[in-house]
This record gives structure tokens, C-alpha cells and sequence, in this order.
């Protein structure tokens, strides 16, 4: 435990300590600004003129603004946590640090662990951020936090899934670049593998096929309800690559 | 406290080392000789658990390397060629990171951090970072992590390669200070270096080991017994070579141009009778040179022998 904490916190203050992680929240802050304040305004315009008695049933902050806030921050998350993700195991790799890794008394689990760890923190302090805003809203408009809270859980798992496939991606590679293209194709891969559903006539595959969307377990937790199903899928999507990022870095041991 | 029976590894069709056998007692200082790229890197990650053996068989304090890789690891510190340091971190403060890394105790972490920083003389740029250091203190900076846990064997790979003479001169100071302290395994292509630091040498040649011995013990096989002499003389120079020929215990004497040169059967005595009949000439005796086969000497024999086998 104290070795997957030691790792962890050096990944995590380095990757806080770059300029790199300034510029990226920088940029997602900008954007977030400026897309969250359009929208709520305009909500706030259409809600007033909905104002009318026996008209308010058809307005939901829930779907009119958080919605919307909610898959800009996945869809910037696709790009951004390779981003964060990419040094981490490829760079030790590159400048020759892995040796002291893989010569100190830790096991590859805990090696791997303690980066997931890290690049999970690092991306937590940007969903922290980007929570600022519905939080912020709050003192202008009454709404109930149980869906906001639900719809933040699922961006922290996503973000965790997003975080198990850089490393992973990372882990392949010494090259930073590489690790960055194919930690996106493996996320949007992720998003795209349940396409073809629409299309299969048998009932069963089809239905395996909507279990894998991950679109589909997102959507339940930002329209509110935690399914158990829900929660598993993303568990066991982090658990696979953090085992496939374990494997890696055990293989070189015998390879 | 290290065993290593029938190593080998090849990386696809190339045979890196191929069945060695040796072992390293407790406390001993040995030097890891051999030609670039003659597999004492590959050896030497091996021993540290970095990499795996293709076959054979390394224990640690009794441990295998194989089978209780934790264990083993507590034992070694290690010094890769390239020294393992973050570009972004402070030196304090990545020593702290090795200590905790290695599972140092708590309550011990401050002290050895202080006395890593304090034997490799790096306590003046405790604050700065790591990235900015020159590359001879990156390559100290190095070593404290190597030593930081306090481990009972040292693995050091090439420990002075592009460093300046002062520089290389201090780490073989420090590597002095380290004998006693822990069982020192050190790799070289260098030959002064062990001749300055090693107690027992292990020459490796294209993956096997071509010999194992003490320094001494290596010279003197080498050179059957005998010793060269050299002797500079301001007069009379040929008749005095001419009468060294005479004296017991002088095989062979060859006058060289600037010098006197001598082959002896090496004992203590002979020396001292060339000296008295040099002086006895009255020919102006400048200087006596005793030489022993040099490592060098013995490297060059034993890793071109094999070349041509």
C-alpha cells in the first residue's frame, strides 16, 4: 500500500507540477466558460418565457444545462486524459527511470495501480473544476443535487476508464506520441463499438451489444439513476486495462 | 551471497552470455571486466531482477531471483548505465521517493536520505533540481539512490563513463569509502579502475567468463612468476646490460636504446642484486623500475586468445 501511495504521489505531483496540466485546464476552463454561461442563459430566456401558469412542467435545468455541460467535459476527457496519461509509463521508459522501477522491492500490480492512481487524481482535479459551475449555479437557481451528483459520479468513471486505457496505451510504448494515438483510438473505439447494434436481428447479440455501449450506461448516470449494471460495466472496464497495463509491465520480467 | 550457476540469455538468434558460473562472497569488492559489449550489462540486469535469464540460475542471500523477486530487490542497489533519476524533481526529494520506494522504514528514511547525500557530497545541491544538474552530479545523484536503502549489495554498471578526470577520481574515492560497507559488484571497461578499487576480477569475453581470480593471483599466472625490470643508466650502457646478463636470477638482458631492459625470475633478491651491480659500475644508476604484468597486459591476452579460438 505504501508503495502503490509513494508512486502514485510522485506521478500525481509531477504531472500537477507540469505546465502542461496548466495549459490544459486552462483551455478546458475557457471552453467550459463560455459554453456553460451561453447555455444557462439561454435557459434562463426560455424558462422565462415559459413562465406562464401551467407551463413550468416542460423546463429541467438536469436536461437544459447540466446535460450539456456534462458530455462537453466527456467529449473534451477523450482528448485530454490521453494527453495526461501519455508520460506516464512511456516516458519512464524513455528516460530510463523504468529500471529503478523495475529493480525496486514493488510489484508490477502495485506499479500499476499507483500510475492509475495518479492519472485518476490528475483528472479529478479537472472534474473537480468543471463541477464548479452547477455547483456555482446553485446560488442563483433552486434545483435538487441527487441527479447532479449522479450525473458526477458517472464522469468520474468515465474519466477512470478513459485513465485505465492511456496507461495501458502507455505501457505499450516508449514513444510519447504513439502512446498518445492510440490511448484515442482505443477511447473513441470504446465509444464506437456498440454502432453496428441497430442493425443485428438476433436478440441476444443485440442485447450484448447494448451491455457494451458505453454511451447507454453514461446516459443512465446523467439522467440520475446508478444502476448496479452500470457501475459494474465501468469497474470491470477499469479493472481489464489496469490488468492489461499489469501484464505489460509484468512481461518484462521474462521477455 | 551471490550465486550464479549456468546464466544464460539471448536476445532472438544472438547468445548475450552463455552458462556462467560464479559467485560473489559476502563483503568482497569485484570487478566485472570485459570488452563493449561482451553481456556485463545483460549479467548484471539479470542479478537485479530487471530482466530474466533465458536458462540458469541466480540466487541472492539465498533467495532466487526467479521466485522471490521482492526479496532480492530489498538486497541490491542499483546503478544502471544511464543513472535512473526524474528530470523534475528536487534531489532531496527523490532520494525521500527511492527510500519510500524501497520500503525503508519510516523512522530510518530522513537519516539514510542524509547519509546517502552526505557520503556521495551532494548535500550543497539538496534543493536544486535534478534537471539541471551537471552530468557528473546526475551520475552521483545516481549512486545516493543506489545507496539510500542501505542495501548489502551494491550493483554499479560503469559508474564513471563520461566523466571528467576529477570527477572520475572522486567516484573511485568514493567507491574506496564503500568497501566494508557492502558486497560491491562493479562493471567496467576501464582497466585502472579496477586496479584501483576491485579485490577479485571477473573478465568476460563474448558471453563467458575467460578468467576469475584476484588481482594478484591474475598477474602472477599470467606471467608465470617472472617481473620485468627496467633500468636507466648515464654511462656505459651497453657493458652494464652486458654484466646484468650475469647476475643470478636475470634471465635475459636486452639493451633497448633509452633503457636496460630485464627479464627476472621475479624474486625480491634479484632486484636487489641488479641494483647493488649497477651501482657497483659506477655507470650513474637514474632509475629501477619493477613491473609486473599489468591487468592490461592480461585483459588484451585473455580476450584476444578467445577471439582467435
Amino acid at each position: 500500500m505504501r508503495a502503490i501511495c509513494t508512486l502514485a504521489g510522485r506521478d500525481l505531483k509531477s504531472l500537477l507540477k507540469s505546465p502542461m496540466f496548466y495549459v490544459i485546464a486552462g483551455l478546458c476552463t475557457l471552453l467550459w466558460s463560455y459554453s456553460y454561461m451561453r447555455n444557462l442563459l439561454e435557459f434562463a430566456d426560455q424558462s422565462r418565457m415559459y413562465m406562464q401558469p401551467g407551463m413550468e412542467a416542460g423546463m429541467n435545468i438536469q436536461r437544459g444545462v447540466f446535460l450539456q455541460h456534462i458530455s462537453q467535459i466527456n467529449l473534451l476527457f477523450i482528448f485530454v486524459v490521453p494527453a495526461l496519461t501519455m508520460r506516464l509509463i512511456a516516458e519512464e521508459k524513455k528516460m530510463r527511470t523504468y529500471d529503478l522501477l523495475l529493480t525496486s522491492p514493488i510489484s508490477a500490480t502495485q506499479i500499476a495501480l499507483g500510475k492509475f492512481l495518479a492519472g485518476w487524481g490528475a483528472i479529478g482535479v479537472l472534474t473537480l473544476i468543471s463541477f464548479l459551475y452547477p455547483l456555482l449555479t446553485r446560488l442563483v437557481a433552486d434545483y435538487s443535487v441527487g441527479p447532479l451528483l449522479s450525473a458526477y459520479l458517472g464522469v468520474v468513471l468515465v474519466s477512470g476508464a478513459y485513465v485505465a486505457v492511456g496507461i495501458f496505451a502507455s505501457s505499450l510504448t516508449e514513444s510519447i506520441v504513439l502512446s498518445v494515438v492510440m490511448a484515442l483510438i482505443f477511447n473513441i473505439m470504446l465509444w464506437f463499438i456498440s454502432q453496428g447494434s441497430g442493425g443485428i436481428s438476433n436478440p441476444l447479440l443485440s442485447a450484448v451489444m447494448e451491455y457494451l455501449s458505453m454511451g447507454q450506461h453514461f446516459l443512465n448516470f446523467i439522467l440520475g439513476s446508478i444502476k448496479l449494471k452500470s457501475l459494474t460495466f465501468f469497474i470491470s472496464l477499469i479493472a481489464l486495462f489496469v490488468f492489461l497495463t499489469q501484464r505489460v509491465v509484468e512481461s518484462s520480467r521474462w521477455r | 551471497m551471490i550465486e550464479v550457476q549456468n546464466l544464460s540469455k539471448s536476445y532472438g538468434d544472438r547468445q548475450a552470455i552463455q552458462s556462467l558460473n560464479f559467485t560473489v562472497k559476502k563483503g568482497e569488492v569485484v570487478g566485472f571486466l570485459g570488452p563493449n559489449g561482451a553481456g556485463k550489462s545483460t549479467t548484471m540486469k539479470i542479478i537485479t531482477g530487471y530482466m530474466a535469464p533465458s536458462s540458469g540460475q541466480v540466487k541472492v542471500a539465498g533467495f532466487d531471483i526467479f521466485e522471490d523477486p521482492i526479496e532480492v530487490k530489498r538486497r541490491i542497489g542499483y546503478l544502471p548505465e544511464t543513472p535512473p533519476v526524474y528530470q523534475d524533481m528536487l534531489v532531496g526529494e527523490f532520494l525521500k521517493f527511492v527510500a519510500d520506494l524501497k520500503g525503508v522504514e519510516k523512522s530510518r528514511v530522513k537519516s539514510l536520505v542524509d547519509g546517502a547525500l552526505q557520503k556521495t557530497g551532494l548535500e550543497n545541491v539538496r534543493t536544486r533540481l535534478i534537471g539541471n544538474l551537471s552530468k557528473g552530479f546526475k551520475q552521483r545523484v545516481g549512486l545516493a539512490q543506489a545507496l539510500v536503502s542501505d542495501p548489502e549489495i551494491l550493483i554499479l554498471d560503469e559508474p564513471t563513463v563520461g566523466l571528467d578526470p576529477k570527477q572520475v577520481a572522486e567516484m573511485r574515492q568514493l567507491i574506496r569509502q564503500l568497501k566494508g560497507q557492502h558486497t560491491l559488484i562493479l562493471s567496467t571497461h576501464i582497466l585502472p579502475e579496477v586496479q584501483a578499487s576491485c579485490e577479485k576480477v571477473i573478465i568476460i569475453n563474448r558471453g563467458s567468463i575467460v578468467a576469475e581470480d584476484s588481482l594478484e593471483g591474475l598477474s602472477r599466472r599470467m606471467s608465470g612468476g617472472g617481473q620485468m625490470v627496467t633500468l636507466k643508466v648515464r654511462r656505459n650502457q651497453d657493458a652494464v646490460a652486458r654484466g646484468l646478463g650475469a647476475v643470478k636470477g636475470v634471465h635475459k638482458a636486452t639493451n633497448a636504446g633509452n633503457f636496460i631492459e630485464l627479464e627476472t625470475d621475479g624474486k625480491d633478491e634479484t632486484v636487489e642484486q641488479v641494483a647493488a651491480f649497477a651501482v657497483q659500475q659506477s655507470s650513474g644508476l637514474m632509475e629501477l623500475k619493477v613491473q609486473s604484468i599489468g591487468l592490461e597486459d592480461i585483459f588484451i591476452k585473455l580476450t584476444s586468445n578467445e577471439a582467435q579460438a
